[in-house]
């Protein structure tokens, strides 16, 4: 066995039990309410809420799984476990690698989930198996690239006070707040004010959700789903070698 | 040699200094003034700016009015969990029974914490309330309204912030109590009027007007907007009469029972 197929046990071992409600519960919970909500509220111009919704939920579950990630690597990177592991003759990102393995079965987990609870409420893919082959790759790809920045986040703090206690996370709360719920996965762009059109309409995560909602009926427009790859493989690269210079760092 | 009985009085300066002591705290980890003012008022622009224009074209009303005492109590429902995740560390530490054992009121240590609550939730609703008039709320009350306006959260927050505590001095793990602010909170958000009551399944709607989060956002609304709710306030302060009644004993005595076991891990 790899260091890293062990590390990714123990990560599963360790955080799953803890983590497995959270990862379930958020993304129904949040597709509960937000449908209760907002279905007969918002007019999203002939589509069914739960179908124009639960793209953005996956979105949010993912960037809300992100900011567990931070606490978590914080947590390990400046534990003393953290410390003997960097001891081991093992490669220098095998706990990141371990890490991100997690997040990503993690991300699986809860998108099984939100798709079984979308079921539940009328959402239905009605794109092929392509399309929903795609859509799952680009979900587990945000996945791993958020995974990576708050990776990056939480070992860049680990030091600090903050990121000892855990709370860390709670600030970054806000950003992803004001993301998700301004953005046209929650409401067409009409919806808001007409000041905030212009970057309701452009913020990534509007293309995002856009992309995956076009994934989910089998429609989806070229230059959309360029932007939306754009953001995934940029953010990929961009948080992936943070991340990896972030290992390298010795306290 | 002379030894002063200690007054009752005391036991008011002795609370006072602990619910300074809270303060501190808050001023150095700043997590739980996040919870209870950055989160509900970025909370209160995104909702609004999210279903303002929709609801206004739906129900002709603005939903500020709803939207601003939800997110204060919201917010104060999840500056108390914030606060109160500590004390499980803190019982296990030991420090709770070396509170216990100091020659000051053995109660003073929670009732200082609940002022501390108390105080937070003026100053937090009072925040918002000033976020919500920067977005076009207009207090149409007087001087008074005001001050009930303000105490109201309060009131519930008291309630809230037992219960947590009673809850936390018993639980394992401080996680746990992330799971009782979900419902509370939803709670919250469902009184809102935001989502219009007719706008949901009818099943729902008894569910929606007699739970105890109703009147108290009810409540809030009718005195910003100028009225006088009694009806509302008398079901607000018999609902958290009656729920205090039942978690005030069981923090009591959870918390003696914490305070007595010594720790376990001093």
């Amino acid at each position: 066995m790899t260091a890293v197929a062990v590390l990714t046990e123990r990560m599963v071992r360790d955080t799953l039990r803890d983590d497995l409600p959270f990862a379930i519960l958020a993304p129904a919970g949040n597709f509960v309410i937000f449908n209760f909500a907002l279905r007969n509220v918002i007019d999203t111009g002939g589509i069914g809420y739960p179908q124009y919704l639960l793209p953005v939920i996956i979105v949010q579950v993912t960037l809300l799984g992100a900011l567990t990630t931070v606490d978590r690597a914080a947590r390990e990177h400046g534990s003393e476990f953290g410390v003997r592991l960097r001891t081991l003759p093992i490669g220098i990102v095998a706990p990141l690698a371990a890490r991100m393995m997690y997040c990503l079965i993690r991300g699986a987990i809860a998108l099984l989930a939100t798709i079984a609870i979308g079921y539940a409420f009328g959402f239905r893919i009605f794109g092929g198996p392509m399309y929903f082959a795609a859509f799952t790759v680009f979900v587990l790809t945000l996945t791993l690239a958020l995974s990576l920045g708050a990776d990056a986040t939480g070992v860049k703090i680990s030091s600090a006070a903050i990121g000892r206690r855990g709370g860390s996370s709670q600030i970054l709360l806000v950003p992803q707040m004001l993301l998700v719920m301004l953005s046209t996965g929650m409401a067409p762009a009409e919806s808001f004010p007409d000041w905030l059109h212009g970057f309701v309409r452009y913020q990534p995560i509007s293309q995002l959700t856009e992309t995956l909602r076009g994934l989910t009926s089998g429609e989806v427009g070229i230059g959309n789903l360029v932007t939306s790859l754009a953001w995934c493989v940029g953010l990929l690269v961009v948080l992936g070698a943070v991340a990896l210079r972030m290992q390298r760092r010795t306290p | 040699m002379t030894t002063t009985t200690p007054r009752h009085s005391s036991w008011i300066n002795e609370s006072l200094v602990f619910a300074r002591l809270q303060f501190t705290h808050w001023r150095r980890d700043p997590m739980v003034p996040i919870q209870s003012v950055l989160f509900p008022t970025f909370l209160l622009i995104c909702y609004y700016l999210l279903v303002g224009k929709s609801v206004m074209k739906i129900t002709g009303t603005d939903s500020l009015y709803g939207l601003v005492p939800t997110c204060a109590i919201a917010g104060a429902f999840s500056g108390a969990l914030a606060g109160a995740l500590p004390i499980t560390f803190d019982r296990d530490i030991g420090l709770l029974s070396r509170l216990w054992a100091l020659p000051v009121h053995r109660y003073s240590a929670l009732t200082g914490r609940l002022i501390a609550e108390a105080g937070r939730t003026v100053l937090s609703t009072a925040i918002i309330t000033v976020v919500g008039i920067g977005l076009g709320l207009r207090f149409h009350g007087n001087i008074i309204a005001f001050i009930l306006y303000l105490l109201v959260p309060v009131m519930v927050v008291v309630v809230f912030a037992t219960a947590i505590i009673g809850i936390a001095v018993r639980v394992r793990r401080g996680t746990v109590l992330i799971w009782i602010g979900i419902p509370a909170i939803t709670a919250v958000f469902a009184s809102s009027g935001s989502p219009p009551v007719e706008s949901l399944p009818s099943w729902m709607w008894p569910l929606l007007r007699f739970q105890p989060m109703e009147p108290i956002v009810g409540s809030m609304r009718e005195l910003a907007l100028g009225g006088l709710p009694l009806w509302e306030l008398v079901l607000g302060l018999l609902w958290s009469i009656g729920l205090s009644a039942v978690v005030g004993p069981m923090a009591v005595r959870g918390y003696r029972a914490a305070a007595e076991s010594g720790g376990i891990r001093g």
